[in-house]
């Protein structure tokens, strides 16, 4: 199947069988919107139209356009390749919008403990097949309130996976708060990717991320966050922000942080229940808008050599995964699993907690074969509504997780996080195309 | 006219499952495989991640 699209002035076609994206005049865009997505027809000379079909069929005939979709088979393996080690369960902050209940998980707070963590290791180790490189992110809660346990599990793993002949990336979650000196030259030279959370403007994340006295929390992180984004040469990181119903001006919010010196920033819907912060339909409209806003600003910054990597348009469609991995999805449940304080194990972050979803416990060793397998068999074929849509082989059919807790149902996407992911998806296309074009 | 912009480049192995697990890239609640780049070919770009 074939999408077209506007994007202002500019008009894309991007084939969904051969992942490949065109560009064309608006007369071509409007005749292939009207012959293949229904609609009126535009009035086009003859010669015109002529010369699209002649475009069409060479395209066609070179496998770029209207290529059938190939059914191609998931990834389905026994090998456990990543953990998330919610290395706490207890934050040092209070923010609203924490699908973690505020860093405890709707439990009580509590730490992971060093031995729990290196069975975690070696469970991952014992586990991993023939994979040579494996993952592990410490998540909390706040990870960075529990440092001495996460360098220790680190020279553990490096050490157990060198006898193994494994090699691990680490990543860690952090809200800076904690962030000195010692732990800044540690992450620097243990850690893939670090992720630190700043939502952007002050009075944005004020009004959300507030420590335990309840007083925002920016001035007491922003310092940190930019030395150590400073010190962090051309590794891996980057400055995540949530947005929320309250400031669906985020444009705003994205710029601030690259016009703060970061230049590698991701921006994400608020996943919530709470009333005035949760996106809701009637929000859509603006939250498109305001993505066009963010992409045409990107652009600018781009053309006057201040550009900066925003997460959401890197739409990688020449170097990207192959399409066994695209029908996967996440692997969560199947290849990638949480571990909790007390060393259960669940199919990802966002399931920690929920009893049903239990599937073992690192010091047991074993793995829930009915849940695990109701994971794996997860993937593009199973979700509900994705067969026409054009964003399938780049969003596998949404995260399972937000899927359930919106829906009930892991393989119902929920239309809500599917416009924002189609509106994002396109806007990564139009930069693809500026970037490449040398033009804004 | 149609102008092709971007179109996936052959991959000579596919299906190896070397791609790094989706959800530990950045966002951890929207990360797309659409974002993630293939773990093979960036390998072969930076031997050091061959290590």
């Amino acid at each position: 199947m074939i999408h077209v699209f506007d994007y202002k002035d500019a008009h894309y076609i991007y084939d969904t069988g051969s992942g490949s994206l065109h560009e064309c005049d608006k007369d071509t865009a409007d005749y292939l919107k009207a012959k293949y997505e229904g609609g009126t027809m535009p009035k086009l000379s003859a010669e015109k139209t002529r010369e699209i079909e002649a475009d069409v069929k060479s395209l066609q005939d070179g496998g770029l356009l209207l290529c059938p979709e190939v059914k191609t088979a998931p990834i389905k393996s026994d090998e456990v390749k990543a953990l998330c080690l919610h290395i706490c369960h207890d934050c040092n902050l209070r923010c609203r919008y924490c699908f973690a209940d505020e860093g405890a998980y709707h439990a009580e707070r509590a730490f992971m403990s060093e031995r729990t963590a290196k069975t975690a290791i070696d469970f991952l180790i014992k586990n991993s097949g023939n994979r040579k490189v494996l993952e592990v992110d410490f998540f909390g809660g706040e990870p960075l309130m529990c440092l001495d346990t996460i360098k220790n599990v680190v020279a553990y793993a490096r050490e157990e996976g060198a006898k193994a002949g494994k090699k691990f990336l680490f990543t860690t979650t952090t809200n800076a708060l904690l962030l000195d000196d010692d732990a800044i030259d540690f992450f620097n030279r243990e850690m893939e990717n670090v992720v630190l959370s700043l939502d952007g403007r002050k009075e944005v994340h004020d009004a959300i991320r507030k420590t335990v006295n309840g007083k925002g929390s920016f001035d007491l992180v922003i310092g940190k966050i930019k030395k150590f984004v400073r010190s962090r040469g051309d590794k891996n990181y980057y400055v995540r922000g949530t947005f929320t119903a309250r400031n669906l001006d985020f444009s705003k919010d994205v710029l601030f942080l690259a016009e703060n010196g970061f230049d590698s920033i991701s921006m994400e819907p608020v996943v919530t229940e709470i009333d005035d912060l949760a996106i809701k339909e009637e929000h859509i409209p603006e939250i498109l808008s305001e993505y066009e806003t963010l992409c045409d600003r990107y652009l600018e910054k781009h053309e006057k050599g201040e550009g900066f990597n925003f997460f959401h348009f890197n739409v990688d469609l020449e170097g990207g995964v192959c399409l066994h991995k695209k029908v996967s999805a996440c692997g969560a449940g199947n290849e990638y699993f949480s571990v909790v304080p007390n060393g259960d194990i669940y199919p990802c972050h966002q399931f920690a907690g929920e009893k049903e979803f239990l599937m073992g416990n690192v010091y047991e060793g074993k793995l829930d074969p009915a849940i695990r397998e109701k994971f794996a068999s997860n993937s593009l074929f199973t979700r509900k509504g994705c067969e026409n849509c054009f964003a399938k082989f780049i969003c596998s059919g949404g995260c399972s997780a937000n899927n359930y807790h919106y829906t009930g149902d892991m393989n119902t996407p929920y239309p809500i996080t599917c416009d924002m992911m189609k509106k994002r998806i396109e806007c990564g296309m139009h930069v693809l195309a500026r970037k490449k074009s040398g033009q804004k | 006219m149609i102008k092709t912009i971007a179109t996936p480049r052959d991959k000579k192995v596919t299906g190896c499952g070397e791609c790094r697990s989706t959800c530990q890239s950045a966002c951890k609640t929207s990360c797309t495989v659409g974002n993630q780049s293939c773990e093979r070919i960036t390998r072969e770009q930076n031997p050091e991640k061959n290590d």
